[in-house]
């Protein structure tokens, strides 16, 4: 059983221990990390663009499919594997995985009808502090359902209550019953992190106010793939990187790198961060 | 340009929707401007491509079913478009599984087929919002898009995986020096298409090469319709035990089935053909366990066109 330590923050300070070497070498290889996360990736799933069905990305862990070619597996290997657990699983036996969980760095939902031997592999895989909770509700995708940060769900409106209470209890979020653009399927019309978000291309502007304050991140509309509306399942993303289908434009790729951030990891920004912090820790 | 919305605002996006680029702004402009094509298509006036796609939806809703019990059978008006960038989606849905599970720029082959308004046609509902795509059909000239990393992936796959050396020989002349009369002939449709439709989307489709031989603006383009041969890449049922020979009972069992009706006359009158195994896994209806499902390649010479839309016509007025 493997543990993983939290992802480091830009922000960190000398191990307390004492040990130069090592802190150079964190220091050095988060330096890397964020040359080569600075762009979005764009990837396919055997011959499909949508991403987000195949995968669930958060800033803790990251589930993949099962796939035919093991190319979608290696992509987010490369990317995340020094920094969260890349676990490959199915759920219920299918591959559509990203659609059917729902999860954040805190803990992942799981739909009724998980196989006990799935559960025990995302218990035994993933970090102890994310809780792996199986609910039962009747709304089994759960992933079409619910849309969630670390900080920020929002629900389908016919969820039960009880699924309501456990998601606020294990994500560790606050829930809010909402539509996108008319669209029950909250989780599958849009895609947020804990630093923006991108909905459905037909939000009117009232209502991107409204989920913006809701969510205190800033919000966009726009699209996924060449102009698919289904966001969630063609992207996925977390705080410092995402993942969309090949099909994504440059257009729509450099509005996802603006909206989430993505680009803000400046090398020179981070070492000033770090190097601030490094002097705090001697005062 | 595309067209002013009208007054049928109850069809149109309620609000214009915020754009922040672009490319949203033209996916935007586009979505509008579809749904007006089709209101106003009555009076206004259109391409020639596009007005000999009305006359043949005017005969057509004589064909469409007019039943309206809720027995399930809906009614349906099926028009013939000339294939437009926004049709990327469902066409790309369409080819899917066009080379079995291989993974190739199946984007980019989409695009080449959308790019060729001259020769192609998109079946879709007469006033559908969605802008659903029924049925792709389209002739690729090898030679003209030999560049193109699609045609070159779609090659190799071929001679991949045709395991019959004597057909290898013809597969790799008509991939190779004879590419420039060869039209890859893809023709894709959803399951339950009425069949109706299908002599006259193949006759759009011969009419429109006849038609583009004359038409192009350039020599080369011009020859690049003048297709000596047709490939067809395509999927067939053939029974498990087809290698016995007459002796099994072959009045139940036919040797192969046909998902697409065309297929078997283009089977039987082709040069050569080939199968090779599929590795998607297939899910067997009842009816169907003693067959298996392989895909097929098939090589049709272009003289014998004629007498396959003849054959086809009858093939569908009877049944």
């Amino acid at each position: 059983m493997q543990t993983f330590p939290l992802p480091p923050k830009p922000l960190f300070r000398l191990p307390s221990d004492g040990k130069p070497a090592r802190a150079s070498s964190l220091l050095f290889s988060s330096l890397i990390n964020c040359f080569r996360l600075i762009m979005a990736t764009r990837l396919q799933f055997e011959n499909s663009c949508e991403v987000g069905v195949f995968s669930k990305l958060t800033n803790a862990y990251c589930l993949v499919a099962i796939g035919g070619s093991e190319n979608f597996y290696s992509a987010f290997e490369s990317e995340l594997a020094d920094v969260i657990p890349v676990v490959k699983t199915s759920i219920s036996g299918t591959r559509i995985i990203g659609r059917l969980c729902a999860g954040n760095k805190n803990g992942l939902l799981v739909p009724h009808n998980t196989t006990d031997q799935e559960l025990q592999h995302l218990r035994n895989s993933l970090p102890d502090q994310v809780v792996v909770q199986r609910i039962e509700e009747k709304l089994s995708a759960l992933g079409n359902c619910i849309a969630c940060n670390d900080h920020v769900a929002l629900t389908h409106a016919d969820l039960d209550k009880e699924t309501e209470e456990i998601i606020a209890d294990v994500l560790g979020v606050e829930v809010f019953r909402q539509t996108i653009a008319g669209n029950i399927l909250v989780g599958s019309y849009c895609a947020f992190s804990n630093r923006g978000g991108l909905v459905h291309p037909h939000t009117s502007i009232q209502e991107l106010d409204e989920l913006s304050t809701l969510l205190q991140v800033p919000l966009v509309a726009g699209t996924i793939n060449r102009g698919s509306e289904v966001i969630a399942a063609g992207m996925t993303v977390n705080d410092w990187t995402a993942f969309c289908g090949s099909d994504t434009t440059a257009t729509e790729l450099s509005v996802i790198e603006s909206v989430f951030k993505l680009r803000e990891a400046q090398p020179t920004a981070i070492v000033n961060e770090m190097r601030s912090s490094l002097i705090d820790s001697y005062v | 340009m595309p067209r002013k919305p009208t007054g049928h605002s109850s069809r149109l996006l309620p609000v214009r929707p915020l754009t922040f680029s672009p490319f949203a702004r033209s996916v935007a402009r586009v979505a509008t401007a579809y749904m007006v094509k089709h209101h106003a298509c009555d009076a206004m006036q259109h391409s020639a491509g596009d007005e000999f796609k009305k006359l043949k939806k005017v005969e057509r809703q004589s064909e469409s079913s007019e039943d309206e019990e809720f027995d399930g059978v809906v009614q349906a008006d099926f028009a013939f478009f000339d294939p437009k960038p926004d049709d990327f989606h469902g066409v790309k849905t369409l080819l899917q599984s066009y080379l079995d599970n291989k993974e190739w720029d199946l984007s980019g082959f989409v695009d080449l087929i959308l790019g060729q308004t001259t020769v192609g046609t998109v079946v879709k509902l007469e006033d559908d919002e969605e802008n659903g795509v029924f049925s792709i059909i389209t002739a690729l000239n090898l030679e003209r898009y030999k560049d193109h990393k699609c045609i070159t992936e779609l090659k190799e796959f071929l001679l991949s995986i045709c395991l019959e050396k004597d057909k290898i020989g013809n597969l790799r002349s008509l991939l190779g020096d004879k590419a420039h009369d060869v039209g890859l002939l893809v023709s894709q449709r959803v399951v339950n298409l009425p069949p109706e439709l299908l002599p006259h989307l193949y006759d759009a489709l011969f009419d429109e090469i006849a038609w583009a031989t004359e038409d192009e603006p350039t020599e080369e383009l011009r020859n690049s319709f003048r297709f000596k041969f047709y490939i067809v890449v395509s999927k067939i049922y053939k029974h498990k035990n087809a290698s016995q020979k007459r002796s099994s009972s072959t009045d139940e069992d036919d040797a192969f089935i046909y998902v697409k009706p065309e297929e078997e006359i283009l089977h039987k009158m082709s040069m050569w053909s080939f199968l090779f195994p599929l590795q998607t896994q297939q899910v067997a209806a009842h009816e169907l366990k003693n067959y298996q499902l392989n895909g097929t390649v098939m090589a049709v010479k272009a003289e014998d066109i004629s007498s396959f839309r003849q054959q086809l016509h009858t093939l569908i007025n009877e049944s």
